[in-house]
């Protein structure tokens, strides 16, 4: 008697499993981002071919967290597109990131409708491995085209706003959103190793949870919280290198 | 019927194509110079160099002990051919069988031609006079082979010799008319061979053990035993092609279906040679004489119908037919070799993609949003913010990206124009302790630097600034930026805000 009950329940808990087997299957290409942050991702790591959102206080961070994700995707999956308003993004600053400067193409479109076209064409495209653009907001049905795009060709779009974008109309059906802000570093560190608090404010099949994180050389590692310092009058002069040196 | 040929003689050519491109060189002395054995000698001169007394085939070294004003230019073969051609594409109305001959000569196969002139005298005196008003020094002369056409130009007074008179016109030439290499001509002399005649009269069997077989080629050639074509250059066929209509058209689909059909013929042409364009035009003929033109460009030399369709379509709603359009005329320009793909492995199932979809994505994305819009990013040798890093328009060439050392930080984002600010410091010169950027307070927390570039003493700078001294800092909220004090000659430092740092 019990048996039967027993395997009733594990046929009715395999139908349940089964559909999210399946998004497991979706979800299988990753890149990790760091262990800490793994563990709360669904096959720990950020999935690849589809949409997440980036929100960026100063958009300068979520432009550099956007390019470590996307830096990490194997350049087998293709270029990388970044799709901008104006052409301020300095690729310089992106080379401690990790990203190729060869593998990136910019595109600059004025309009918010030609930024929208352009990702678009970028993601329905599959040559190309990742899709940077600067967007204000998006709405359900865009979102959803974006989604269907990225999924048949497998190149993943992260859609970067920055604190300007009104916070009710976020990106909608984005897998992942993510808000990147900045803040002050302890006291020993340098300016080469930018200190964000990393926000994942919403996954699918993943959990949210914030970390605060520095970038040092080619990974993100955990801050103790104990070293962010108060400031207390005069700024600290920090030794970097050497560079007194005429242009 | 015999052939006649026009030869061209241009005794100074660099020379006149210098003086045209500078006028001033007509008054003072100028010298072509060639490195021959690693020295330099004078291959011509013009005249005012020549009446002070500099002379072909002396040392720069003695040219400049009797000429201290002599200026030299060293002799550039390449620009002395492009001339040449356009020249030579310039004949093409006398002639159509025109040739290159030599650096300082142009040949004309004239059979057939002369009496469309006049006259083989008068095209003579028209070839000459209008080539002489290009400036150029020139002399013609008209023979039945071009050996004799050549010795004659160059050596002898008569223009124009006909076929009886060859033998005794080359009688009294010199034997370097002959085309023969120097060393030959010395040894003839030496021996007391000095014209052509005299060189006829010596058995032929001597000549070729102590001369050498080229010798007899070049007085065959000259008396027309042995035949010597004039080998034409063409100017290469330009990509086109049209089609008139006998009723003017003005519906979308009319103007798509002859553009599919214009733009097959063109691409199948294309890829019997090998080649790719990177700019089609459409024009479109008007019945009211007017003309509509719909350009399309790619980035990387393009022969696929589909694609280039596709890049139209997108482009046909600008254009209007008016009354109607008589004639569509497509154009392709900038053609370049295109590397053949395998489209497909025999015996193997599945077709090779041609992988081209990223560069049509580019090229949808330049035709939308203009061609400087979607860019490659160019790393320079420069450590000037403005100057290390240029957008390049897909469309361009790049070349390699300079190495950029891992601690001179940069910024993410770079402002195109960099922002003043009002910034204290405690000390002039020392870190900076608050700043004002518009109406927003920062109280600063970490410094690092100052990096002082200065502008590159190479180029030329449009605003002169002495030095700048680049700062990182790190305001109380954690927000990073890269700021800068300009120190001008004429006022007082001033700070700037240029970029936002990770």
């Amino acid at each position: 008697m019990q048996m039967g009950r027993a395997k009733e329940r594990m046929a009715h808990l395999r139908g349940v499993l089964e559909p999210l087997l399946a998004t497991r299957k979706r979800f299988s290409r990753t890149v990790p981002v760091a262990a800490e942050i793994n563990a709360c991702l669904p096959n720990a790591g950020l999935p690849l071919g589809c949409i997440h959102e980036v929100k960026g206080m100063p958009l300068a961070s979520g432009i550099a967290f956007a390019s470590i994700l996307a830096s990490r995707i194997p350049a087998s999956a293709g270029r990388i597109v970044f799709i901008a308003p104006d052409q301020t993004l300095h690729p310089l600053g992106l080379l401690p990131m990790g990203m190729e400067i060869e593998r990136l193409v910019h595109v600059c479109a004025k309009r918010p409708a030609d930024i929208a076209w352009a990702a678009l064409e970028a993601l329905r495209c599959h040559q190309v491995g990742a899709v940077l653009a600067v967007t204000q907001s998006a709405d359900l049905t865009l979102c959803r085209r974006f989604q269907l795009a990225a999924e048949k060709s497998g190149a993943t779009g992260f859609l970067l706003t920055d604190a300007a974008a009104k916070a009710g109309a976020p990106i909608a059906s984005a897998i992942s959103r993510w808000k990147v802000t900045a803040i002050p570093s302890p006291s020993r560190a340098v300016f080469h190793e930018p200190c964000w608090e990393i926000d994942l404010v919403y996954c699918r099949s993943g959990s949210p949870a914030s970390w605060r994180m520095a970038w040092k050389q080619d990974q993100l590692e955990l801050l103790s919280p104990r070293t962010i310092p108060q400031p207390n009058g005069l700024p600290v002069r920090l030794t970097g290198h050497p560079q007194f040196l005429t242009g | 019927m015999s052939r006649r040929i026009l030869c061209l003689f241009f005794p100074r050519f660099t020379i006149d194509r210098l003086e045209q491109e500078d006028e001033r060189w007509i008054d003072r002395p100028l010298a072509i110079v060639r490195e021959e054995a690693r020295h330099l000698y004078v291959a011509s001169v013009n005249a005012m160099a020549w009446k002070t007394g500099v002379r072909i085939g002396d040392r720069v070294a003695d040219a400049r002990a009797v000429q201290p004003d002599l200026r030299i230019v060293l002799e550039d073969p390449d620009g002395d051919e492009r001339l040449q051609e356009k020249l030579v594409a310039w004949c093409d109305r006398y002639s159509p069988l025109v040739a290159v001959n030599g650096p300082d000569g142009i040949v004309l196969d004239i059979t057939g031609c002369a009496h469309l002139f006049g006259g083989e005298a008068a095209l003579c005196q028209q070839i000459e006079t209008k080539v002489r008003s290009m400036r150029f020094q020139v002399r013609a002369a008209i023979a039945d082979t071009l050996g004799a056409a050549w010795a004659l130009a160059r050596f002898s007074q008569k223009r124009i010799v006909v076929q009886e008179e060859l033998e005794k016109a080359l009688e009294d030439l010199p034997v370097s008319g002959l085309r023969i290499l120097p060393e030959t001509i010395g040894a003839l002399e030496r021996v007391g061979i000095q014209t052509i005649g005299q060189l006829q009269r010596i058995p032929r069997d001597s000549l070729a053990p102590r001369y050498g077989a080229e010798l007899l080629l070049r007085l065959d050639q000259a008396l027309g035993k042995v035949p010597e074509p004039v080998t034409p250059y063409r100017l290469p066929r330009p990509y086109r092609c049209g089609q008139t209509f006998a009723e003017p058209i003005g519906t979308t689909t009319a103007v798509e279906y002859v553009l599919l059909h214009l733009l097959t013929t063109l691409c199948t042409r294309l890829e019997k040679e090998h080649r790719g364009a990177r700019q089609f035009t459409l024009l479109c003929f008007r019945v009211d004489n007017s003309v509509a033109v719909v350009e399309v460009r790619t980035s990387k030399p393009s022969r696929s119908i589909t694609h280039l369709m596709r890049l139209f379509s997108e482009k046909m709603s600008s254009l209007d037919a008016g009354f109607g359009i008589e004639t569509m005329v497509l154009q392709a320009r900038d053609v370049d070799g295109v590397m053949p793909v395998q489209l497909f492995l025999p015996h193997c199932g599945d077709a090779i993609e041609a992988d081209a979809s990223f560069e049509e994505l580019l090229d949808r994305l330049a035709l939308r949003l203009g061609f400087s819009a979607v860019c490659r990013l160019q790393i320079h040798e420069s450590f000037l913010p403005e100057l290390s890093t240029s957008f390049v328009p897909v469309t361009n060439e790049v070349s390699a990206n300079a190495a950029w050392p891992h601690y001179r930080l940069r910024p993410v984002r770079l402002y195109e124009k960099p922002v003043p600010i009002a910034v204290s410091e405690i000390f002039p010169d020392e870190l900076p302790v608050r700043m004002r950027i518009g109406s927003q307070m920062h109280q600063i927390v970490r410094a690092e630097g100052p990096e002082r570039l200065a502008p590159e003493w190479w180029r030329s700078q449009k605003d002169s600034f002495l030095w700048r001294d680049y700062y990182r800092i790190e305001n109380e909220g954690g927000l990073r930026f890269w700021i800068f004090r300009e120190t001008t000659e004429s006022s007082l430092p001033r700070w700037f805000l240029h970029g936002q740092l990770a």
